[in-house]
């Protein structure tokens, strides 16, 4: 049975990187914590990570006919219009399909949303493309009046923090990228001290809660110069480049070529991978666990292949991980060499991991 | 018809552009801080929402861009409204700062947050932005620091915004000298009959609209009809 996390693992009296770690290679599969993903890298892997910072993208307002709704802002596009998603108020569980084009949002300090066009097509019902007139910005006033995007597998409302990855320095982000989540100063430190490379990109997420079928959402990213020359280097140099993220995969394959050399790119990209577009770039992702619905597993597969990737998502129902932005996580490694690794008990928990000073857990460690 | 929003309707060359739209046909929504003035200003013109306040009232500004919204449309905002600062007008070691606040708050920051608020359905109709300018903004006129540093800013602002709103025309427009009050103002108990009338500047401004050359500074002088032709009809 799948069970979202309902909460930060720092709720749960754990460290960030207390997670559990699914490691999935051709030889099969092994448990373990994030907080000892060294020992499943080598010197000269490089990890893309994604700098990208959430926003509160999460704003109350009233419909034209007094109505509450509650609009998450997916992302700005090109001409200064907004990408957003219209969802029931309070609960936000469910979508509002019922607006109309011209329809006007009120939302708080007299602002207003004015809703243009159905996204992408007129058959879409929940996606709009909607004009904001704000004094400062709409981005500038979601700082002062929104909140973070929550679900309702989140009972609680969390503090933007807890949507912050220790890798954030963008603002930009509908939704965390939450695969670098796990990450802590301290197993970067240990990674960059085993020789393992780490490099950014932005990619400014949008929402996630597609339906099946529908086609991912435009996203604003950036590879720069020194990330584009690192991955052709490592490429070529026979190591692996491995994605912290399907948005740090995105992104990476938004800027290759045909041959899978990596251009420095800046814009925002629709691709779609798929098994008609594989991934040239990425040999490795680090992800969460999240609703394996066809646009999702479709990435997983184009980096990973479907037999691993079913095959991880079957070990992790099986041994209870926890699912989505605040759960455990998964590294797959399709291509890995057979690699001599330490102690392959169940490492599930064999490392006890320490709280950082100053936090201190509710209760003693869990298995999560 | 397209649709205008002008600011400082109720006098000088705000009321004279306000005239020459409703004239062609224009929908016009118009304001001025008298409640009064505006109403006498645009008596008898048809096809004209008068909205009073002021433009450094976000109030204000909330209720012109729910006039604009209820519209569903915008193809021209003039930010005409200006504050020329203390008359006469102190030189600027003796400026007094708030009274500078106040003029860059008319003058600058207050377009600015209505171009803001109305950037949507300005950029939906590849409408046009004209700010008001001034040759203050570029000359080195002794006494017109506050006034003419507000409008150069005003000036730079819109530049940039013309760089960075590719489908918008912006226009900075200086009209030049006009017999209004605002001109009286700046020369108390002078006599200034010999400037030309406001109503004689529209036809540049009409001309800057009909033509839509590239976003820039436009002076009135410079937007001259050739030899006997009329000012030209005006549709976007």
């Amino acid at each position: 049975m799948i069970a979202a996390a309902s909460r930060p693992p720092e709720q749960r009296g754990l460290a960030r990187d207390g997670v559990r770690l699914l490691v999935a290679t051709p030889d099969g599969c092994r448990h373990a914590r994030f907080a000892e993903l060294a020992r499943f890298l080598s010197a000269g892997d490089l990890l893309v990570v994604n700098t990208s910072a959430t926003v509160a993208a999460a704003v109350d307002g009233h419909r034209a006919d007094g109505r509450p709704v509650t609009v998450h802002v997916s992302s700005s596009l090109p001409d200064g219009t907004w990408l957003i998603e219209l969802r029931q108020s309070p609960a936000t569980t469910g979508r509002v399909t019922d607006a109309a084009a011209g329809e006007q949002i009120a939302l708080p300090a007299g602002v207003s949303l004015a809703l243009v066009r159905r996204y992408p097509d007129a058959d879409s019902d929940r996606m709009w493309v909607a004009s904001a007139a704000a004094e400062g910005g709409f981005r500038g006033y979601l700082d002062r009046h929104g909140r973070p995007i929550r679900y309702s597998y989140v009972p609680q409302a969390w503090p933007l923090a807890a949507y912050q990855t220790v890798f954030a320095r963008s603002p930009g982000s509908a939704e965390m990228p939450s695969a670098g989540r796990p990450f802590t100063d301290r197993l970067v430190t240990e990674l960059a001290a085993g020789g393992v490379v780490i490099a950014p990109i932005t990619l400014h997420a949008g929402v996630a809660s597609l339906e099946a079928g529908e086609p991912p959402l435009p996203e604003r990213f950036t590879v720069p110069t020194p990330t584009a020359e690192l991955v052709n280097l490592t490429r070529s140099a026979g190591r692996r480049v491995i994605a912290v993220g399907t948005t740090v995969t995105r992104a990476l394959e938004s800027a290759a070529d045909p041959g899978g050399t990596v251009r420095a790119r800046r814009g925002w990209t629709d691709l779609v991978l798929g098994a008609d577009h594989p991934a040239r770039v990425v040999t490795g992702l680090i992800t969460g666990w999240h609703d394996p619905e066809a646009s999702h597993l479709a990435l997983l597969e184009a980096v990973a292949g479907p037999n691993l990737v079913r095959g991880a998502y079957q070990a992790a129902e099986q041994a209870g991980y926890l699912w989505h932005e605040f759960g455990d996580s998964c590294l797959l490694l399709p291509d890995s060499p057979a690699l001599a690794w330490p102690g392959l008990v169940p490492a599930r928990y064999a490392m006890p991991v320490a709280a950082p000073a100053g936090l201190v857990p509710s209760h003693p460690l869990t298995a999560g | 018809m397209p649709i205008a929003l002008i600011t400082g309707a109720s006098r000088g060359l705000g009321r004279a552009i306000t005239h020459a739209l409703a004239d062609r046909g224009w929908t016009l929504i118009a304001d001025a801080r008298r409640a009064g003035d505006l109403t006498a200003a645009l008596h008898g013109l048809a096809g004209v929402t008068a909205i009073p306040g002021d433009v450094t009232d976000p109030g204000h500004r909330a209720r012109l861009a729910a006039a604009v919204a209820g519209h569903g449309r915008l193809d021209l905002l003039v930010n005409n409204a200006s504050r020329l600062g203390p008359s006469p007008q102190p030189h600027l070691r003796d400026y007094p700062l708030a009274e500078l606040a106040r003029v860059y708050d008319t003058d600058v920051i207050a377009p600015l947050a209505l171009i803001q608020l109305l950037a949507g359905p300005l950029t939906a109709a590849a409408g046009t932005i004209v700010n008001v300018s001034s040759d203050a903004a570029v000359e080195a006129y002794p006494g017109w620091g506050g006034y003419g540093s507000a409008k150069a800013a005003l000036d730079q602002l819109t530049s940039v915004l013309g760089a960075e709103e590719q489908p918008l025309r912006c226009y900075a427009f200086d009209p030049g000298d006009m017999r209004t009050d605002m001109h009286q103002q700046a020369f108390p108990g002078e006599d200034i009959s010999d400037r030309p009338e406001p109503e004689t500047v529209v036809p540049a401004l009409l001309r800057l609209l009909a033509g839509r050359p590239p976003s820039g500074r436009y002076r009135a002088s410079d937007l001259a009809a050739p030899a006997g032709l009329a000012a030209p009809a005006v549709t976007p």
